[in-house]
Protein backbone atom coordinates (compact mmCIF):
# COMPACT_ATOMS: atom_id res chain seq x y z
CA UNK A 1 0.00 0.00 0.00
CA UNK A 2 1.45 3.28 -0.76
CA UNK A 3 0.93 6.56 1.04
CA UNK A 4 0.91 9.80 -0.55
CA UNK A 5 0.92 13.19 1.59
CA UNK A 6 0.82 16.51 -0.14
CA UNK A 7 -0.88 19.83 0.50
CA UNK A 8 -1.36 20.22 -3.26
CA UNK A 9 -3.85 18.77 -5.14
CA UNK A 10 -1.87 18.60 -8.17
CA UNK A 11 1.25 17.59 -6.76
CA UNK A 12 -0.90 14.24 -5.73
CA UNK A 13 -2.66 13.94 -8.79
CA UNK A 14 0.50 13.89 -10.71
CA UNK A 15 1.96 11.60 -8.10
CA UNK A 16 -1.18 9.37 -8.54
CA UNK A 17 -0.51 9.09 -12.13
CA UNK A 18 2.58 7.33 -11.71
CA UNK A 19 1.67 5.20 -9.10
CA UNK A 20 -0.83 3.97 -10.92
CA UNK A 21 0.52 0.38 -10.96
CA UNK A 22 0.34 -0.54 -7.67
CA UNK A 23 -2.53 -1.62 -5.65
CA UNK A 24 -4.13 0.56 -3.13
CA UNK A 25 -2.98 3.83 -3.14
CA UNK A 26 -3.88 6.56 -0.11
CA UNK A 27 -4.32 9.94 -0.53
CA UNK A 28 -3.51 12.64 2.84
CA UNK A 29 -3.44 16.25 2.40
CA UNK A 30 -2.72 17.74 6.16
CA UNK A 31 -0.12 15.91 8.62
CA UNK A 32 -3.14 15.10 10.98
CA UNK A 33 -4.90 13.16 8.11
CA UNK A 34 -1.02 11.67 7.36
CA UNK A 35 -1.24 10.87 10.89
CA UNK A 36 -4.52 9.10 11.00
CA UNK A 37 -3.39 6.83 8.25
CA UNK A 38 -0.12 5.73 9.45
CA UNK A 39 -1.28 4.80 12.45
CA UNK A 40 -4.56 2.85 11.04
CA UNK A 41 -2.84 1.71 7.74
CA UNK A 42 -0.11 -0.76 7.29
CA UNK A 43 1.66 1.49 4.41
CA UNK A 44 4.77 0.56 2.86
CA UNK A 45 5.96 3.23 1.59
CA UNK A 46 5.01 6.91 2.16
CA UNK A 47 5.64 9.63 -0.45
CA UNK A 48 5.92 12.71 1.51
CA UNK A 49 5.86 16.12 0.28
CA UNK A 50 8.55 18.09 2.04
CA UNK A 51 5.92 21.42 1.71
CA UNK A 52 3.45 19.42 4.01
CA UNK A 53 3.29 21.79 6.51
CA UNK A 54 4.64 20.13 10.16
CA UNK A 55 7.34 18.02 8.10
CA UNK A 56 10.07 20.86 7.51
CA UNK A 57 12.27 19.47 10.24
CA UNK A 58 13.90 16.50 10.00
CA UNK A 59 13.01 15.68 13.78
CA UNK A 60 9.67 15.70 12.07
CA UNK A 61 10.00 13.35 9.69
CA UNK A 62 11.65 11.23 12.59
CA UNK A 63 8.32 11.41 14.25
CA UNK A 64 6.33 9.97 11.70
CA UNK A 65 8.39 6.94 11.54
CA UNK A 66 8.04 6.28 15.14
CA UNK A 67 4.33 6.19 14.37
CA UNK A 68 4.86 3.33 11.80
CA UNK A 69 8.26 1.68 11.69
CA UNK A 70 7.93 0.05 9.08
CA UNK A 71 7.38 2.44 6.27
CA UNK A 72 9.68 3.53 4.05
CA UNK A 73 9.41 7.64 3.36
CA UNK A 74 10.84 9.12 0.15
CA UNK A 75 10.85 13.12 0.57
CA UNK A 76 10.10 15.46 -2.18
CA UNK A 77 11.22 18.77 -2.24
CA UNK A 78 12.62 22.08 -4.17
CA UNK A 79 16.36 21.56 -4.79
CA UNK A 80 18.03 21.02 -1.50
CA UNK A 81 21.89 22.37 -0.14
CA UNK A 82 23.74 18.44 0.22
CA UNK A 83 23.23 19.40 4.09
CA UNK A 84 19.65 19.72 4.30
CA UNK A 85 19.32 16.58 2.44
CA UNK A 86 21.80 14.66 4.47
CA UNK A 87 19.62 16.06 7.77
CA UNK A 88 16.79 14.41 6.25
CA UNK A 89 18.60 11.47 4.95
CA UNK A 90 19.50 10.64 8.59
CA UNK A 91 16.23 10.88 10.64
CA UNK A 92 15.50 7.83 8.65
CA UNK A 93 14.15 8.13 5.05
CA UNK A 94 14.96 5.80 2.22
CA UNK A 95 14.95 8.20 -0.56
CA UNK A 96 14.78 12.27 -1.10
CA UNK A 97 13.36 13.37 -4.77
CA UNK A 98 13.19 16.31 -6.80
CA UNK A 99 9.52 17.46 -7.00
CA UNK A 100 8.93 18.05 -10.24
CA UNK A 101 9.67 14.16 -10.87
CA UNK A 102 8.72 13.01 -14.07
CA UNK A 103 5.71 10.26 -13.19
CA UNK A 104 7.76 7.21 -15.19
CA UNK A 105 10.54 7.88 -12.87
CA UNK A 106 8.44 7.76 -10.18
CA UNK A 107 7.16 4.37 -10.31
CA UNK A 108 11.05 3.32 -10.94
CA UNK A 109 11.52 5.04 -7.49
CA UNK A 110 9.11 3.46 -5.53
CA UNK A 111 10.11 -0.17 -6.55
CA UNK A 112 13.43 0.78 -6.17
CA UNK A 113 12.72 1.47 -2.20
CA UNK A 114 10.22 -1.29 -2.00
CA UNK A 115 13.56 -3.32 -2.63
CA UNK A 116 15.37 -1.76 -0.23
CA UNK A 117 17.28 0.77 -2.17
CA UNK A 118 18.54 4.24 -1.35
CA UNK A 119 17.30 7.10 -3.56
CA UNK A 120 19.97 9.58 -2.72
CA UNK A 121 21.45 11.69 -5.59
CA UNK A 122 24.84 10.40 -6.35
CA UNK A 123 26.51 13.62 -4.91
CA UNK A 124 25.32 12.83 -1.48
CA UNK A 125 27.28 8.96 -1.46
CA UNK A 126 30.71 10.25 -0.41
CA UNK A 127 28.72 11.60 2.46
CA UNK A 128 27.65 8.59 3.20
CA UNK A 129 30.57 6.54 2.99
CA UNK A 130 32.45 9.63 5.28
CA UNK A 131 29.87 9.37 7.82
CA UNK A 132 30.34 5.55 7.57
CA UNK A 133 34.34 5.46 7.95
CA UNK A 134 34.18 8.53 10.60
CA UNK A 135 31.32 6.19 12.76
CA UNK A 136 33.55 2.72 12.35
CA UNK A 137 36.82 4.85 13.10
CA UNK A 138 35.45 6.45 16.74
CA UNK A 139 33.99 2.61 17.31
CA UNK A 140 37.64 1.54 17.24
CA UNK A 141 38.75 4.40 19.07
CA UNK A 142 36.79 3.59 21.85
CA UNK A 143 37.22 0.12 21.89
CA UNK A 144 40.97 0.72 22.12
CA UNK A 145 41.12 3.44 24.67
CA UNK A 146 38.21 1.13 26.69
CA UNK A 147 40.82 -1.72 26.88
CA UNK A 148 43.70 0.34 27.69
CA UNK A 149 41.44 1.15 30.42
CA UNK A 150 40.89 -2.40 31.42
CA UNK A 151 44.58 -2.99 31.31
CA UNK A 152 45.63 -0.74 33.68
CA UNK A 153 43.57 -2.93 36.70
CA UNK A 154 45.13 -5.77 38.52
CA UNK A 155 44.30 -8.75 38.03
CA UNK A 156 41.79 -9.28 40.89
CA UNK A 157 40.20 -5.79 39.82
CA UNK A 158 39.65 -7.24 36.41
CA UNK A 159 38.49 -10.44 38.16
CA UNK A 160 36.00 -8.23 39.99
CA UNK A 161 34.69 -6.28 37.55
CA UNK A 162 34.30 -9.63 34.79
CA UNK A 163 31.64 -10.51 37.78
CA UNK A 164 30.14 -7.05 37.75
CA UNK A 165 29.82 -7.35 34.44
CA UNK A 166 28.25 -10.84 34.95
CA UNK A 167 25.61 -9.06 37.17
CA UNK A 168 26.78 -10.69 40.28
CA UNK A 169 26.03 -8.64 43.64
CA UNK A 170 28.76 -7.59 45.80
CA UNK A 171 27.48 -9.97 48.74
CA UNK A 172 28.05 -13.09 45.53
CA UNK A 173 31.36 -11.43 44.75
CA UNK A 174 32.83 -11.55 48.37
CA UNK A 175 31.09 -15.48 48.72
CA UNK A 176 33.04 -16.53 45.17
CA UNK A 177 36.16 -15.23 45.95
CA UNK A 178 36.35 -15.58 49.73
CA UNK A 179 37.13 -12.21 50.69
CA UNK A 180 35.11 -9.26 52.72
CA UNK A 181 32.21 -7.05 51.57
CA UNK A 182 34.49 -4.44 52.38
CA UNK A 183 37.97 -5.79 50.33
CA UNK A 184 35.10 -5.96 47.29
CA UNK A 185 33.78 -2.01 48.18
CA UNK A 186 37.34 -1.07 48.53
CA UNK A 187 38.42 -2.81 45.24
CA UNK A 188 34.82 -1.22 43.18
CA UNK A 189 35.83 2.12 44.48
CA UNK A 190 39.65 2.00 42.84
CA UNK A 191 38.20 0.35 39.69
CA UNK A 192 35.64 3.24 39.38
CA UNK A 193 37.95 5.84 40.18
CA UNK A 194 40.46 3.94 36.95
CA UNK A 195 37.95 3.57 34.77
CA UNK A 196 35.91 7.12 35.77
CA UNK A 197 32.98 5.88 36.17
CA UNK A 198 30.06 6.62 38.62
CA UNK A 199 28.07 3.15 38.66
CA UNK A 200 27.72 -0.79 38.82
CA UNK A 201 25.72 -0.56 35.17
CA UNK A 202 28.13 1.74 33.35
CA UNK A 203 31.10 -0.22 34.94
CA UNK A 204 28.68 -3.77 33.43
CA UNK A 205 28.24 -2.08 30.36
CA UNK A 206 32.04 -1.44 29.70
CA UNK A 207 32.73 -4.86 31.15
CA UNK A 208 30.66 -6.94 28.25
CA UNK A 209 32.23 -3.89 25.73
CA UNK A 210 28.16 -2.50 24.88
CA UNK A 211 29.59 0.70 26.44
CA UNK A 212 32.70 2.15 25.08
CA UNK A 213 33.94 4.58 27.63
CA UNK A 214 34.70 7.42 24.82
CA UNK A 215 30.56 7.50 24.52
CA UNK A 216 30.26 8.68 27.95
CA UNK A 217 28.91 12.37 28.30
CA UNK B 1 41.22 19.20 -18.70
CA UNK B 2 44.05 17.05 -17.24
CA UNK B 3 43.25 13.31 -17.88
CA UNK B 4 42.21 11.05 -14.57
CA UNK B 5 45.48 9.11 -13.58
CA UNK B 6 44.40 5.56 -13.23
CA UNK B 7 46.36 2.55 -11.38
CA UNK B 8 45.17 -0.93 -11.57
CA UNK B 9 46.98 -3.68 -8.79
CA UNK B 10 46.42 -6.87 -9.83
CA UNK B 11 47.83 -9.79 -9.12
CA UNK B 12 46.50 -11.54 -12.37
CA UNK B 13 48.57 -10.31 -15.03
CA UNK B 14 46.64 -10.83 -18.09
CA UNK B 15 43.42 -9.24 -16.62
CA UNK B 16 45.73 -6.40 -16.00
CA UNK B 17 46.80 -5.59 -19.21
CA UNK B 18 43.32 -6.20 -20.54
CA UNK B 19 42.15 -3.47 -17.78
CA UNK B 20 44.76 -0.81 -18.41
CA UNK B 21 43.93 -2.12 -22.59
CA UNK B 22 40.19 -1.02 -22.46
CA UNK B 23 40.88 1.87 -20.19
CA UNK B 24 43.68 3.55 -22.12
CA UNK B 25 41.51 3.65 -24.96
CA UNK B 26 39.21 5.79 -22.89
CA UNK B 27 39.24 10.03 -23.32
CA UNK B 28 40.40 11.68 -19.89
CA UNK B 29 42.13 8.62 -18.73
CA UNK B 30 45.81 8.28 -18.14
CA UNK B 31 46.71 4.40 -17.37
CA UNK B 32 49.56 4.39 -15.21
CA UNK B 33 51.82 1.51 -15.59
CA UNK B 34 54.27 -0.60 -13.10
CA UNK B 35 51.85 -0.62 -10.10
CA UNK B 36 52.41 -4.18 -8.98
CA UNK B 37 55.33 -6.13 -7.90
CA UNK B 38 57.07 -8.30 -10.83
CA UNK B 39 55.72 -11.48 -11.13
CA UNK B 40 59.18 -12.94 -9.21
CA UNK B 41 59.17 -10.41 -6.46
CA UNK B 42 55.53 -12.06 -5.82
CA UNK B 43 56.31 -15.84 -5.92
CA UNK B 44 59.72 -14.73 -3.45
CA UNK B 45 56.68 -13.06 -1.43
CA UNK B 46 54.40 -16.15 -1.00
CA UNK B 47 57.23 -18.11 -0.78
CA UNK B 48 58.13 -16.12 2.80
CA UNK B 49 54.89 -16.39 4.07
CA UNK B 50 52.63 -13.65 6.37
CA UNK B 51 55.72 -11.66 7.38
CA UNK B 52 56.44 -10.47 3.60
CA UNK B 53 52.87 -10.05 3.32
CA UNK B 54 53.15 -6.34 5.16
CA UNK B 55 56.14 -6.16 3.05
CA UNK B 56 53.75 -6.73 -0.20
CA UNK B 57 51.20 -3.54 1.47
CA UNK B 58 53.92 -1.61 1.84
CA UNK B 59 55.71 -2.16 -1.18
CA UNK B 60 52.78 -1.13 -2.99
CA UNK B 61 51.75 1.11 -0.87
CA UNK B 62 55.10 2.87 -1.66
CA UNK B 63 54.61 3.08 -5.39
CA UNK B 64 51.24 4.30 -5.28
CA UNK B 65 52.56 6.81 -3.06
CA UNK B 66 55.20 7.36 -6.12
CA UNK B 67 52.92 7.57 -8.63
CA UNK B 68 49.90 9.66 -7.40
CA UNK B 69 46.87 7.92 -9.33
CA UNK B 70 43.99 9.92 -8.82
CA UNK B 71 42.22 6.43 -8.93
CA UNK B 72 43.88 2.99 -8.03
CA UNK B 73 41.76 -0.09 -9.24
CA UNK B 74 42.74 -2.87 -6.63
CA UNK B 75 42.01 -6.03 -6.92
CA UNK B 76 40.64 -7.51 -3.62
CA UNK B 77 38.49 -10.24 -4.14
CA UNK B 78 37.93 -11.52 -0.82
CA UNK B 79 37.79 -8.13 1.08
CA UNK B 80 40.42 -9.86 3.97
CA UNK B 81 41.84 -8.10 7.25
CA UNK B 82 45.02 -7.80 5.11
CA UNK B 83 43.07 -5.96 2.47
CA UNK B 84 41.84 -3.95 4.79
CA UNK B 85 45.21 -3.30 6.61
CA UNK B 86 46.16 -2.36 3.12
CA UNK B 87 42.83 0.40 2.82
CA UNK B 88 43.85 1.74 5.88
CA UNK B 89 47.46 2.35 5.22
CA UNK B 90 46.81 3.61 1.43
CA UNK B 91 44.37 6.29 2.97
CA UNK B 92 46.81 7.65 5.33
CA UNK B 93 50.12 7.86 2.67
CA UNK B 94 48.29 8.80 0.02
CA UNK B 95 45.19 10.44 0.40
CA UNK B 96 44.56 11.57 -2.63
CA UNK B 97 43.89 8.36 -4.07
CA UNK B 98 40.81 7.39 -4.32
CA UNK B 99 40.50 3.19 -3.98
CA UNK B 100 38.30 1.09 -6.12
CA UNK B 101 37.60 -2.58 -5.22
CA UNK B 102 37.77 -5.19 -7.79
CA UNK B 103 35.75 -7.45 -6.68
CA UNK B 104 35.20 -11.44 -7.24
CA UNK B 105 32.52 -12.27 -9.76
CA UNK B 106 30.60 -13.81 -7.54
CA UNK B 107 29.13 -11.27 -5.11
CA UNK B 108 31.11 -10.10 -2.28
CA UNK B 109 30.27 -10.86 1.21
CA UNK B 110 28.22 -7.56 2.39
CA UNK B 111 30.13 -7.29 6.01
CA UNK B 112 32.89 -7.39 3.77
CA UNK B 113 32.64 -4.81 1.67
CA UNK B 114 30.67 -2.74 4.83
CA UNK B 115 34.37 -2.99 6.31
CA UNK B 116 36.00 -2.01 3.14
CA UNK B 117 33.92 1.00 2.60
CA UNK B 118 34.31 2.10 6.26
CA UNK B 119 38.03 1.99 5.63
CA UNK B 120 38.27 3.89 2.99
CA UNK B 121 37.17 2.22 -0.36
CA UNK B 122 34.79 4.64 -2.90
CA UNK B 123 33.02 1.86 -4.55
CA UNK B 124 33.82 -1.62 -5.75
CA UNK B 125 33.67 -2.79 -9.41
CA UNK B 126 32.75 -6.68 -10.40
CA UNK B 127 36.33 -8.17 -12.05
CA UNK B 128 34.04 -9.03 -14.87
CA UNK B 129 32.71 -5.87 -15.13
CA UNK B 130 32.03 -4.27 -18.88
CA UNK B 131 34.63 -1.99 -19.69
CA UNK B 132 32.16 0.96 -20.13
CA UNK B 133 31.13 0.46 -16.38
CA UNK B 134 34.96 0.34 -15.50
CA UNK B 135 35.60 4.16 -17.01
CA UNK B 136 32.20 5.31 -16.12
CA UNK B 137 33.19 4.29 -12.09
CA UNK B 138 36.53 5.79 -12.97
CA UNK B 139 34.66 9.24 -13.98
CA UNK B 140 32.30 9.16 -10.98
CA UNK B 141 34.78 8.38 -8.37
CA UNK B 142 36.85 11.27 -9.45
CA UNK B 143 33.86 13.63 -9.00
CA UNK B 144 33.95 12.34 -5.42
CA UNK B 145 30.92 10.40 -5.38
CA UNK B 146 30.93 6.55 -4.55
CA UNK B 147 30.36 3.56 -6.93
CA UNK B 148 28.29 1.44 -4.80
CA UNK B 149 25.13 -0.54 -5.76
CA UNK B 150 21.66 1.51 -4.35
CA UNK B 151 20.81 -1.88 -2.51
CA UNK B 152 24.47 -1.65 -0.72
CA UNK B 153 23.71 2.21 0.02
CA UNK B 154 20.65 0.88 1.46
CA UNK B 155 22.91 -0.97 3.66
CA UNK B 156 25.29 1.13 4.56
CA UNK B 157 22.60 3.76 5.66
CA UNK B 158 21.29 1.30 7.80
CA UNK B 159 24.08 0.94 9.63
CA UNK B 160 25.38 4.63 10.07
CA UNK B 161 21.54 5.02 11.66
CA UNK B 162 22.00 1.72 14.14
CA UNK B 163 25.32 3.56 15.00
CA UNK B 164 23.86 7.14 16.04
CA UNK B 165 20.75 5.44 17.50
CA UNK B 166 23.18 3.19 19.78
CA UNK B 167 25.25 6.12 20.83
CA UNK B 168 22.24 8.28 21.46
CA UNK B 169 20.60 5.59 23.47
CA UNK B 170 24.28 5.41 25.79
CA UNK B 171 24.07 9.10 26.06
CA UNK B 172 21.07 8.84 27.71
CA UNK B 173 21.47 6.08 29.90
CA UNK B 174 20.26 7.51 33.60
CA UNK B 175 23.45 7.01 35.88
CA UNK B 176 20.86 6.45 38.99
CA UNK B 177 19.78 3.43 37.13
Amino acid sequence: MILLASPSADTLASWKRGVSDFAQVFCADSLDALKLSLERSKAQILLLDHDLPGVANPSEIADLIKLSPEVKIVVFSGTLADEAEWEIFKSGVRGCCHKNIEPKLLSTVVTAVLQGELWMRRTLTCRLLDELGKIALDQSKAKQATSDLLASLTPREHEIATLIGNGESNKQIALRLAITERTVKAHLTEIFRKLDVSDRLKLALIVTGSLSTLDQT
Amino acid sequence: MQPITVAIADDDGGRRARFEHSLQAEQGIHVLADVVTSPDEMTANRRLGTRTNMSAIDNLVARIRRLKPRVLLADMKQCTDADCAMLVSLRRECPETLVVLLADETEPQEERVMQALAKGARGYLNLEADPLHISKAVHMVDRGEAWVPRQMLGKVMDQVLHWCHAASIEANLDPAC
